[in-house]
């Protein structure tokens, strides 16, 4: 171990620089973050500016954003730190209304991070961070919960408060239902109109339903229609059609010949007679 | 021999014997010099020890394929026939005991077996001229007589003292072509069929059968031989009992196997081939409890008490064979309501070189015994007798001693009866136990230490509570009663909006098969952090006991109202979740706690965990639009995960709760299986409805056994499934409630050859899931899957050993201790953060409090710290975090150990890549830049990670240096 020690975070890939990161002073080997500016092509990317924005790669589990904001700080103020499974292009900040209770997802293991500072000259800061000693995240200032004190925080955090919980579901339900209800307007008033085109919108409602558009009626509509056409059909009623039913009879049957011949071989190998 | 070397009289007094065994010694001694021979060796013919044999092997590489067995016999004129019929005495009671003068008036005994033994000498080669009369112009003889005598092996029928021999078996078939049963047309197939029919039907302990042809008046009849032998099956020339020696047990589990066998012929479902006679039987695993003797030579106290003289007069001594067919009739009369079969192993002894000393009897090694019960009655407490002032009573008072008492029934009669202490499920089923040690301790003196009993030597692991000694099948029907409550309380809730169509559990301990089932608990405040209304966990405290949520699904009613969106019904359905909760309070009293995806209730000191479920869920989750405007559905993953939890799961539970009605061993089979697998580290490598599905098989498909008794067969059993079956060319179907005809399984069968490639490595088809085989989909994995094979292969043997070696002392929990000496990284727990750590194989002697106490009946508490524990969040991180560099097992019952196994595939350097850095680090190999997992950061991670639950890291391979 304390030949991994001296090698420390030393080598990095073209384009990126290796910090030395570890969880507190009295982990012996760091982990090693290696850090890049983001580059994209103008526009692609509008949640990660270009030139302020630093790309971070392998961010150990336990270091959220808080401490990514922390850790950097002193290169120059953070605006805001986006942490995600694997690079690409951030979303715009999450609406608002995204739900304390329902679609949750936790993020763990080794990520990715983009670190937006608000100057560009942090950049260059950063990357001259490696000069210094490993970076500490959990520090006596800012401690980070691991192990035993995180699970029981987790475990107060999933109580949830009966009221709280109601409220928000009976306010989505409100938004819903009206949702519901304007879409309900919307097709009562377009039935039986023509669009601009000339066309009538046929729909479940109404006085003609029309079949429903799912995958099940259509293979319905196809069956039928392919009964209609067999019984119209006259079977072996050309010379080549006779022969082209016996020439599949018999491919048929080799075919079935060759499969039987292989479960046979499968029988045969897989065979163990020992009685004694 | 020659009759030069005859006298008169010699067949008096074991002379022809000893004179037998001289010339074969004579012959054997000249013979020993020849070069031609390998070895020449003694043995006795069919461990009769009156009947030595020579066994001669030829030199070089052949001397294990060729034996020649020499028997010596008279001519056959040299003795008169009627001295030896079954009722003559031919060894004199004052030779015998070493008196000099014989006693007056007294009369002799007859010695049949004795007879017996010496007419077997003169008769054989006219035995040997029937058979192969019989054999001329009769191809399917030979394939047939090959057949039985297979099947006679795999049975282990066909050797020892009174076995049910080849030989036997051939004079059956002779017997049963002279009377028509089979004729010389017949297939070996038919030869086979024809005679286990005989054999499942006629019971020649009671009528015997002759071959001799016409009726001399002067010869013996077959009553005189059924009342000097237990069976009987008399030779052409009407004098020999060529069942002599068998006990009429042993002819009893000939005629069972037969039945047993013909019944499986007919079964269309069944390979009769494969089962019949490809799959070995050893008693061990035939029979629900098995015994030894450990020391034989016992029995002679047993032939003193027993006064067993004249029998021991007629078999020349034997202790063992004189008493065995006493011993066995005891047991059986003692066992009769509760025993379908009591069966015994037959004394063997083997071969000897000539210059060493032949065996004793006592050399036969321990003698063991099996009994297969009726499970109706096994466990049944009461020996109901005979009315007090019958005369049978003072019968059944001898026979059952001073345990024998007085009793009133409810019906007002005063009878004698035997009633047996046992309190728990597991205690009734060793009631047997009991009766065997007490019977044979009052009739035939045989002390307890020397019966060693091997019926419940396992459950030992799946023991629960300190006091009362059970293993849990108690705990688990108050379980089943408190849910069966809390669902008739929720069908009867008011002023629900939808009601309740169906209430079913999915918790394993819901259809007995949870390896520890929950127990009523209350919380003790104080040893919790309180904050408000919330009890939670304390950091400085040990970890608080493990509370199972026992899942219960609840389907509401369908309706218009329902919204037909994901979101939407998401929400939906956690307001039902807060309206249950509010019901439950207000109406039944009941502590609940709401959450976004379901409802805890404490009930009866138990937390059931309700999950609302709407039919159509499923159906909406899959709905998929193309861009053509179609609808289309589509398995996705979330919707897969519902069907499994909301119909498939609450269909199995309530299939196997159904099984474990008709086979009640089948719930504590299951537990021993799946303790097992978690001993051995692997249960999150194979899911638990998977085991539950196996040992089901092994109840719906026992052939050729009879379905389980005792956990402990029926664990054996699962081991050889597991390390015999051929996951690879068959699937495994499993009939749950016969929904399946043996067109539905050729089906099966047909469709998964065709489709192995893109199947699960273990397949398993149920009536309700003939294709997908659901349980078996993402685990095991073919690795896994390959070290369970290999796991389960040793421990049956490891364990089948020791359960068969009565003299030996060794742990049986030898096989629930798993080898770690195969693993990279150990990573031990602090054994106080550990809530299952009373659960582990060796029950840790002292272990801390928990924070609960015992008690079913508190209402209206702070709610209890449930579903809480560190090992398995511990767990969750680790395998997300390091999923792609190595694996992790544990046992999660009570295990202190996590042990880890690095994945070989992502140690291997390779060139840097945006996407998988995760752990890794870059360093510089020949000049080029690779990347290699960080190992020593993370090992410091595993201890970040599990801060205050991990000891310490024992990294144990350097594998990774590279």
């Amino acid at each position: 171990m304390a030949a991994a020690t001296g090698r420390a975070a030393g080598a990095a890939p073209a384009g990126y620089t290796a910090l030395a990161v570890k969880f507190a002073e009295r982990q012996r080997s760091p982990h090693c973050l290696l850090v890049k500016e983001h580059q994209v092509r103008d526009g692609t990317d509008t949640a990660h500016p270009p030139r302020r924005t630093l790309f971070v790669l392998n961010v150990p589990p336990y270091c959220g954003p808080d401490s990514l904001s922390r850790l950097f700080s002193c290169c120059g103020h953070v605006q805001y730190v986006d942490i995600c499974d694997k690079p690409g292009p951030g979303q715009k900040k999450k609406d608002k209304s995204a739900s304390k209770f329902f679609d949750h997802k936790t993020q763990k293991g080794f990520q990715v991070a983009y670190v937006v500072f608000r100057k560009p000259a942090a950049i260059q800061a950063a990357k001259t961070l490696s000069q210094q000693g490993p970076l500490l995240i959990s520090t006596e200032s800012h401690p980070v919960k691991t192990g035993i004190s995180k699970w029981i925080a987790s475990y107060e955090a999933s109580i949830v408060d009966p009221k709280e919980l109601k409220a928000e579901v009976d306010a989505y339900m409100q938004d819903y239902d009206k949702k519901v209800a304007e879409e309900e307007a919307k097709a009562a008033k377009e039935e039986g109109v023509p669009d601009e085109e000339g066309w009538v919108k046929v729909t479940r409602k109404g006085r003609k339903p029309g079949l429903p558009r799912t995958e099940a009626a259509n293979l319905r509509v196809l069956e039928k229609e392919k009964q209609k056409r067999a019984r119209k059909e006259l079977l072996n009623f050309y010379a080549w059609q006779h022969r082209e039913t016996k020439r599949e009879h018999i491919a048929q049957l080799r075919k079935k010949f060759e499969e039987d011949k292989q479960r046979i071989a499968l029988m045969r190998a897989q065979r163990k007679f020992r009685p004694y | 021999m020659p009759r030069e070397i005859f006298q008169d009289k010699d067949n008096l007094n074991q002379r022809y014997h000893r004179k037998r065994a001289l010339y074969l010694s004579h012959i054997a001694q000249h013979l020993s010099k020849e070069k031609l021979f390998g070895s020449v060796k003694f043995a006795y013919m069919n461990s009769n020890h009156l009947k030595p044999i020579l066994l001669l092997r030829p030199q070089g590489k052949d001397e294990k394929m060729v034996t020649v067995r020499l028997h010596a016999c008279p001519d056959p004129g040299l003795f008169k026939p009627s001295r030896f019929y079954p009722s003559k005495n031919n060894v004199r009671t004052a030779w015998f005991m070493e008196q000099g003068t014989p006693k007056e008036g007294a009369t002799e005994p007859p010695t049949p077996h004795y007879n017996n033994s010496i007419l077997c000498d003169t008769v054989m080669l006219s035995h040997l001229h029937l058979l192969s009369n019989a054999a001329t112009d009769f191809p399917g003889m030979k394939d047939g007589l090959a057949l039985l005598k297979v099947w006679l092996n795999q049975r282990q029928l066909s050797k020892g003292l009174g076995c049910f021999s080849g030989f036997l078996v051939s004079m059956l078939v002779a017997y049963l072509l002279m009377k028509r049963k089979i004729v010389k047309m017949m297939s070996g197939y038919q030869v086979l069929r024809s005679t286990l029919q005989f054999l499942a039907t006629t019971d020649l302990s009671v009528t015997g059968i002759s071959l001799a042809k016409d009726a001399d008046p002067s010869l013996p009849v077959l009553d005189d031989f059924h009342q000097a032998f237990e069976v009987v099956f008399v030779d052409p020339s009407g004098l020999v009992n060529l069942c002599a020696d068998m006990t009429a047990s042993k002819y009893h589990q000939v005629q069972f196997e037969a039945k047993r066998s013909m019944e499986i012929l007919d079964d269309r479902m069944v390979d009769g081939f494969q089962v019949l006679l490809m799959t070995p039987k050893p008693m061990l695993r035939t029979f629900d409890h098995v015994f030894h003797l450990k020391h034989v030579s016992k029995l002679q106290g047993t032939c003193k008490k027993m006064q067993l003289l004249n029998e021991l007069m007629d078999r020349g001594g034997n202790y063992v064979a004189a008493a065995l067919p006493f011993i066995v009739s005891l047991l059986a009369r003692g066992l009769s309501q509760r025993a379908q079969l009591v069966a015994h192993s037959l004394p063997q002894i083997s071969e000897w070189p000539i210059d060493a000393e032949p065996p004793k009897h006592k050399d036969i090694g321990p003698l063991t015994f099996g009994l297969l019960f009726v499970p109706e009655f096994a466990a049944s407490m009461l020996e109901k007798g005979p009315q007090a002032d019958h005369p049978e009573a003072l019968e059944f008072r001898t026979f059952w001693g001073e345990k024998s008492e007085l009793r009133r029934f409810q019906d007002g009669s005063i009878c004698e009866a035997v009633v047996w202490e046992a309190s728990t499920v597991c205690q009734k089923r060793l009631i047997p136990e009991q009766i065997i040690r007490h019977l044979l301790k009052l009739h035939a003196d045989i002390p307890e230490s020397s019966i060693c009993y091997r019926g419940a030597l396992l459950e030992s692991v799946i023991r629960t509570g300190k006091e009362a000694w059970g293993t849990g099948e108690e705990a688990m029907v108050s379980v089943v009663c408190s849910y069966d409550d809390l669902s008739r309380k929720l069908w009867s809730l008011k002023e629900l909006p939808l009601t309740v169509t169906a209430v079913q559990g999915v918790h394993p301990a819901l259809r007995y098969t949870d390896v520890f089932p929950p127990i009523p608990v209350k919380p003790i405040y104080s040893f919790h952090n309180r904050r408000k209304h919330l009890l939670l966990p304390s950091e400085e405290k040990p970890c608080p006991a493990y509370i199972t949520p026992l899942k219960i699904i609840c389907h509401m009613e369908g309706s218009g109202q329902w919204p037909q969106d994901k979101g939407a019904i998401k929400r939906i359905k956690a307001a039902f979740h807060l309206q249950l909760a509010e019901l439950l309070r207000q109406q039944h009293q009941l502590v609940c706690r709401p959450a976004v995806t379901h409802t805890d209730v404490y009930k009866d000191g138990y937390v059931f965990r309700l999950q609302v479920a709407y039919h159509r869920e499923p159906l909406i989750l899959k709905e998929v639009v193309t861009p053509e405007g179609m609808l289309k559905y589509q398995d996705t993953e979330e919707s897969r995960q519902l069907e499994l939890e909301t119909l498939h799961l609450p269909y199995l539970t309530s299939s196997l709760h159904g099984l474990q009605q008709q086979h009640p061993v089948f719930g504590s089979t299951s537990r021993l299986a799946k303790r097992w697998i978690s001993a051995q580290l692997l249960s999150d490598s194979i899911s638990e409805e998977c085991v539950d599905l196996l040992v089901a098989f092994l109840f719906l498909h026992p052939a050729p056994f009879t379905p389980p008794s005792s956990p402990q067969v029926g664990f054996l059993r699962f081991l050889t499934l597991l390390a015999t079956f051929d996951w690879k060319n068959n699937p495994l179907i499993v009939n749950l409630n016969t929904g399946l005809t043996d067109s539905d399984c050729a089906e099966i069968k047909n469709k998964f050859a065709a489709a192995r490639s893109r199947l699960p490595v273990m397949f398993l088809a149920t009536p309700k899931d003939q294709w997908s085989s659901m349980w078996t989909r993402d685990r095991p994995s073919a690795q896994i899957l390959q070290r369970l094979v290999l796991l389960a292969s040793e421990s049956r043997r490891a364990l089948e050993e020791q359960l068969m070696d009565p003299l030996s002392d060794q742990d049986v929990k030898m096989v629930f201790r798993p080898p770690l000496d195969f693993y990279d990284v150990l990573i031990h727990l602090n054994p106080n953060q550990v809530p299952r750590h009373l659960e582990s194989v060796d029950r840790p002697v002292k272990s801390a409090s928990r924070g609960v106490v015992k008690n079913s009946s508190a209402m209206n508490i702070l709610f209890p710290v449930v579903d809480y524990d560190p090992v398995q969040l511990y767990l969750q991180e680790l395998r997300v975090t390091f999923d792609d560099l190595a694996l992790f097992f544990y046992d999660k019952h009570g295990g202190e150990v996590i042990a880890v196994l690095w994945k070989p595939l992502s140690f291997q350097p390779q060139p840097f890549k945006v996407s998988s850095m995760k752990g890794r680090k870059v360093t510089t190999l020949n000049n080029e830049l690779v990347c290699v997992p960080n190992v020593e950061a993370i090992l410091e991670d595993f201890e970040i990670l599990g801060e205050g639950l991990v000891k310490s890291v024992e990294a144990r391979t350097e594998k990774w240096t590279i």
